[in-house]
């Protein structure tokens, strides 16, 4: 059954914040939210870029995944699971989950732990884009959500994940230990959240 | 899943955020942002087609008489520059002053050589295919070989002959 978790974000555009919901699963709404949606919007962008002459070069080296095919190679199969945000009716963020990765930080060597494989919010939620983000906390809740996962199948909060390069630093500040560019991972910086961490994460406001 | 926590709970990990784009996760293809796909390039014009047989025609002419570039040049009172496009790129549209010292160096039709190197029209359909199985034909890196000598002189042929009557 799928659960659903009232959240809060900020809204730039307007005062104060948001309701949003965070739902542990990604369903086919989502799936269609991303190509109605995101996709449309990503295209925008790099229209709007190529419009102004931006050479490639500065263009914002910028990740986005095709989840319809993510969602199709993961079907049925128990080990994968999946989170999103939803405001305003409409799917703000996707994460998918590997729960069968082990981890490498020597303190907690080989002990299993919830491996975030994707991330992504929609593209008018990332500042890289240019335009201040319709939402912040997308990531965050999403990050949360893993967490909370992680305690609930016995790994104690222990998470990993490799970061996207304008996100390092934000998982720094979420006091996740830094591993180093993955070699094995396009040298992506592969973050560990350690048990401490973890209960340090939730606890804290 | 029991993630109830307060509304300041959830703000002060928005406000965390900062400016940071969070994500995570590695490429598979095509996940960095692409340029839209380029518009497929123009189909090759009726001159371009032919200018290919052009170029050719110049290259086997002139190695037929064992000339280097510059010889050719000297010989036809041209630019080494030019014959070297001419040979080399499609694209170039030549000169007709240089279109006619070939037309005159080689002793074919100038009209037809005009025609072979996009400067003039053609009437007939069937001189721009012969141009095209021309250069078909003679694509090759080596010393004029025989196929390449016989190829040319049927092609030479064609070159000498006037339009036919309409």
């Amino acid at each position: 059954m799928v659960e659903s978790t009232t959240i809060h974000l900020r809204a730039p555009a307007r005062v104060g914040s948001v309701q949003a919901e965070l739902r542990d699963a990604i369903e086919t709404q989502q799936l269609v939210d991303w190509e109605q949606f995101w996709r449309p919007a990503l295209a925008e962008v790099l229209a709007d870029l190529d419009r102004r002459g931006v050479p490639r070069s500065a263009w914002p080296q910028s990740r986005h995944w095709n989840w319809k095919e993510k969602a199709e190679q993961v079907y049925g199969v128990l080990a994968y699971r999946g989170f999103c945000v939803i405001a305003d009716g409409q799917t703000q963020g996707l994460a998918q989950i590997d729960l069968n990765r082990f981890a490498r930080l020597p303190e907690q060597s080989g002990k299993p732990l919830v491996h975030v494989d994707y991330l992504e919010v929609a593209p008018w939620n990332r500042p890289e884009l240019g335009q201040p983000p319709r939402f912040r906390g997308v990531g965050s809740a999403l990050i949360a959500a893993s967490v909370q996962l992680s305690l609930d199948e016995g790994f104690k909060g222990r998470i990993g994940l490799h970061s996207v390069p304008q996100a390092d630093d934000f998982y720094r500040r979420c006091g996740m230990s830094d591993f180093g560019p993955d070699p094995q991972c396009q040298n992506l910086r592969y973050f560990e959240m350690t048990v401490e961490q973890a209960r340090a994460f939730l606890e804290e406001e | 899943m029991r993630l109830d926590r307060s509304q300041e709970w959830w703000l002060a990990k928005a406000d965390r955020e900062g400016d940071a784009s969070v994500g995570a996760g590695a490429l598979g293809a095509q996940a960095l942002f692409e340029l839209p796909p380029k518009p497929a390039p123009a189909p090759p014009s009726a001159a371009d087609e032919t200018r290919i047989a052009f170029g050719r025609f110049v290259n086997l002419m002139r190695r037929r008489r064992g000339l280097s570039i510059e010889q050719l040049a000297a010989a036809a009172q041209l630019e080494a520059r030019e014959l070297l496009i001419i040979e080399d790129d499609m694209h170039h549209v030549p000169e007709s002053r240089t279109v006619y010292q070939l037309s005159r160096m080689f002793e074919v039709s100038q009209r037809r050589l005009m025609e072979l190197a996009g400067l003039a029209v053609a009437n007939d359909a069937g001189f721009r295919e012969e141009a095209v199985r021309f250069a078909a034909r003679s694509e090759s890196v080596q010393k004029l070989s025989r196929e390449e000598r016989s190829a040319l002189e049927a092609f030479v042929a064609v070159l000498s002959e006037h339009e036919p009557k309409r």
